[in-house]
């Protein structure tokens, strides 16, 4: 049984032509071949999660089942009844199957939760989104058939970009005109061939050819600056991370939206040259964005609203503060259970809270400079602060400094 | 008082910046509205129009710029 | 009709791409010859894409160069580095680096995978390290660094049902790059298991190997490295005629030089980027439980073997020593270091190969060693003296008994020669 991880070989491209050209064909003659998409579907989950991988595959399908009780049950409930309780156990219970597989690994080094499978964490984000939707009631009719193949929809099965389902629902529902179509073709030709810059290129040059040896290298000079590690190497890894981190990630992002216009769907896209930003909140309006909305708006802004609303916290400057450290600490932890993805959150919060702070004091203080210089000192900050938190989220300090012999 | 002044004020109120003469600007990308000052106008909205805007429904690009704000609280008082 | 004109628009440039990269890369084009220069490059480059590929070596060890393998001391550019020598003397051969940092036998198994017909009956030079010889053996991410497809992909197309064979299957199956990819590995899979494999393995397998040879002998045109630069400029510093004794003189000099910052004979430049400081106190006894004599090294290098004996290949073999000085101060234990020379050359002699220069006793020599394990000026000089009469003079043709008892964990792990 062969086994093929999403986008990640030429063959994998070859086999997704040959199976969406009958699905593209149906939606330039405007029809959806609903039948024909939900038997490609099948085949290409399997591929992923089939063959050495069917553990995984067993997992996917036991997880499906209950996020189908889960969220199905709190939809039939929330028909005739409101109770926040009810909301608060739905959210919980949707979440423990991913707290178990984050949280395993973190007390028993190197084992995995049988639980888990490539992109628990993206589909969780899904069913969540869709409890609280429910709950705020934008989303009244829950469709079995159509949350699964919002959850399962195999472009961006594995790692987002994690779509709304509102938004979904009515792209499968309504097949675009054949003008709207073809530009939809055309920008996935163009994120297609971006992605393989991305991804195989300048990833490829980044991750795979200058990476390990500038960890060889700064792990050669360990003991470095009063055995700090700090070297050359070490801060030239930083930047090859980062520029690894993303390529390869926004490349890969890059094939999901393309795989899902050519699908007919308009997926969201992930990044929005984010080396541009102009401070950290900039950053994180153009970083993996779907994830940094999700957060926002299914975390962040609630928490505020709740805060607000039952006035827990009084000095106003504090609740965005709070809010933050809630909100990047859970995004550390949803990213492992490690002290370095911890910190990494920790992180992001800090800076996000400096940077309100200077925002702040910007605005009381109009007569401070702006102008090309301004903003160029602000995005070489900017870039210099996110790439060392990528240096903490690469995990490299944790073999630099503790398993490095 | 109409719905025009009113969100007006309101938006001064919550952002500090008087935004009359710009009321196409969009306020999100030009930083004046951030979150937290959403949150904070989503609950205004509640008090003061008695409109309740659950965060969910609260598509950024229906109320980004102050026109819209004012359409989107006109059509739902 | 505008709608088809658009969709030609979109995917003309898609079929036109697609076409030609098939046609680049499925057609047996060659390449053309390779530059001298270019040889040149590649022989001292110590490059991974050199040790991955094919068609530069192959070219090469056609015209006069006879392969060197070994690990980091070849690194040792300096004026008395084998390579410095033959090029100055305007020797019969040219030494063909093969090895870097981190590779071990294993590697050095797949390098030569598809170097058969240039190998068979000639001579080679191995430097082997005691170094290798740890308790895990050989690193899984220093061979991913060197793994190479092609080599891997020649190698399962020829394998054979044999005990070095399946035990090499298996050695690559524990290897995460030799699981990358799915049909290598379910090829693998029925080596080791004892299987033929199948006719649509050989299949892709053999439409693989000729994209991934179309890759190297593209690619391999482009070599850019400062190492034919340094062997250059070494040139340079050595005597016009070649004299040991004058030689030697230059070497020691050099050496005193070059080894001035430090009380333990190591190269000023490695003992400042890599000892100095604190750094110094830590290292302190700190290799008292260092252990070379259990490894599966040890049947890893009996795969070597076992191929120099299918292609009557004559192999000088060079165990280099370790600084004294550095091995008193770090704590690493002497005795220990003799048993695995010990152990070794058992392994090596057992089977015929004869040609075996040891340098274990040498580590107290002065300016022998260029720092802590690595030989350098005095030590090059010395190995000169066994591998140019080697290489340069007619040698009797070796006999080896190949003996698979070396493959077993019983030889990995045992202590007692007998």
């Amino acid at each position: 049984m062969i086994n093929l991880q999403p986008y990640s070989n030429p063959m994998y491209f070859v086999w997704l032509a040959v199976a969406l050209l009958p699905l593209m064909i149906g939606l330039y003659f405007g029809k959806r071949l609903v039948v024909y998409q939900t038997i490609i579907s099948g085949i290409f989950l399997l591929l992923i999660f089939g063959g050495p991988k069917w553990q995984q595959g067993l997992a996917l399908i036991g997880y499906i089942i209950f996020q189908l009780l889960v969220v199905g049950g709190y939809a039939a409930y929330k028909k005739h009844a409101n109770q926040t309780w009810a909301f608060v156990s739905a959210v919980l219970l949707s979440i423990v199957p991913l707290v178990i597989v984050k949280v395993v690994p973190a007390i028993e080094v190197g084992r995995q939760s049988w639980l888990g499978f490539l992109g628990i964490s993206y589909l969780t984000f899904k069913s969540v989104q869709m409890i609280m939707e429910t709950r705020d009631g934008t989303i009244k009719e829950f469709s079995p058939v159509m949350f699964v193949r919002f959850l399962l929809f195999f472009p961006t099965v594995s790692s987002g970009p994690i779509d709304r389902y509102r938004r979904f629902q009515q792209d499968y529902l309504q097949v675009p005109t054949r003008e709207h179509y073809l530009q939809m073709i055309e920008k996935a030709v163009h994120y297609l061939f971006l992605g393989f810059l991305y991804k195989f290129i300048l990833g490829y040059l980044f991750g795979t050819v200058m990476l390990p040896r500038l960890a060889h290298i700064a792990i050669m000079q360990r003991a470095a600056f009063f055995h700090s590690g700090i070297s050359l190497a070490l801060v030239g890894y930083m930047y090859t991370y980062s520029m690894y981190l993303f390529f390869d990630f926004a490349g890969y992002s890059l094939f999901a939206v393309a795989a899902s216009y050519l699908m007919g769907i308009e997926t969201p896209m992930n990044f929005n040259q984010p080396f541009k930003a102009h401070n950290i909140k900039d950053f994180w309006n153009r970083w993996h964005m779907t994830l940094s909305f999700w957060f926002r708006d299914f975390i962040f802004m609630r928490l505020t609203f709740f805060i607000m609303k039952h006035h827990l916290i009084k000095k106003r400057t504090r609740i965005p503060q709070a809010a933050y450290l809630i909100n990047f600490l859970i995004m550390g932890f949803w990213h492992g259970v490690t002290w370095y993805y911890i910190v990494y959150g920790l992180f992001h919060a800090g800076a996000i809270i400096i940077n309100d702070y200077w925002l702040a004091y910007k605005k009381k203080n109009p007569q401070l400079p702006h102008n090309r210089w301004t903003e160029g000192l602000a995005i070489f900050i900017t870039f210099n602060v996110v790439c060392f938190s990528f240096l903490i989220f690469s995990g490299f300090l944790n073999t630099l400094w503790f398993q490095a012999h | 008082m109409n719905t025009q002044q009113a969100v007006i004020e309101l938006l001064e109120d919550l952002t500090g910046t008087d935004i009359s003469n710009n009321l196409d600007e969009n306020l999100f990308t030009s930083g004046v509205l951030d979150s937290m000052a959403t949150v904070e106008l989503l609950l205004e909205l509640q008090a003061k129009f008695g409109i309740d805007v659950p965060v969910s429904e609260f598509d950024r690009s229906e109320w980004e710029t102050p026109n819209k704000i004012i359409a989107k609280v006109e059509s739902l008082a | 009709m505008k709608a088809k004109g658009k969709l030609w628009l979109i995917f003309g440039p898609v079929i036109i791409a697609a076409g030609s990269l098939i046609l680049l890369f499925s057609l047996p084009l060659g390449w053309g010859h390779f530059s001298d220069r270019t040889e040149r490059q590649a022989a001292v480059s110590l490059s991974p894409k050199v040790f991955r590929g094919r068609k530069i070596k192959q070219q090469a060890l056609e015209n006069n160069y006879v392969p060197f393998f070994g690990s980091s001391e070849l690194s040792r550019l300096d004026a008395f580095h084998p390579a410095v020598l033959a090029a100055k003397y305007q020797r019969s051969y040219r030494p063909f680096l093969l090895g870097a940092a981190g590779s071990q036998s294993l590697t050095h198994y797949f390098i030569m995978q598809n170097l058969g017909s240039q190998l068979r009956g000639k001579k080679v030079v191995f430097i082997i390290s005691p170094q290798w010889f740890t308790k895990q053996g050989q690193r899984p991410d220093a061979f991913g660094f060197y793994y190479s497809p092609l080599q891997t992909t020649d190698w399962i197309i020829h394998a054979k049902n044999n005990t070095a064979d399946r035990y090499a299957a298996k050695r690559l199956l524990q290897m995460p790059s030799g699981r990358a990819s799915q049909t290598t590995a379910a090829a693998l899979e029925n080596i080791a298991n004892g299987q033929p494999i199948s006719k649509f393995q050989t299949t892709v397998l053999r439409a693989k190997e000729t994209m991934l040879l179309n890759e190297d002998a593209l690619f391999s045109h482009f070599q850019a490295n400062k190492n034919l630069a340094r062997v250059e400029k070494s040139e340079k510093v050595l005597p016009a005629h070649y004299s040991a004794p004058q030689l030697n003189q230059l070497a020691a000099e050099v050496g005193r030089r070059e080894t001035s910052n430090n009380q333990l004979d190591i190269k000023n430049s490695f003992y400042k980027s890599r000892l100095s400081g604190h750094r110094m106190k830590v290292l302190q006894n700190s290799q008292t439980s260092f252990d070379y004599r259990q490894s599966p090294e040890y049947s890893d290098f009996q795969l070597l073997l076992t191929q120099f004996s299918k292609w009557h290949v004559n192999v000088q073999f060079i165990i280099p020593p370790v600084n004294d000085r550095w091995a008193n101060y770090t704590g690493l234990s002497m005795p220990m270091i003799r048993q695995t020379d010990q152990k070794i050359k058992y392994q090596l002699q057992q089977q015929g190969f004869t040609h075996v220069l040891d340098l274990t006793n040498d580590g107290n020599e002065k300016y022998f060693m260029e720092d802590t394990i690595h030989l350098g000026w005095r030590g090059w000089l010395k190995a000169d003296q066994t591998i140019d009469p080697f290489l340069t003079k007619q040698q009797p043709a070796p006999s080896y008994k190949i003996q698979n008892k070396f493959f077993a964990k019983k030889w990995q792990t045992s202590t007692h020669i007998e």
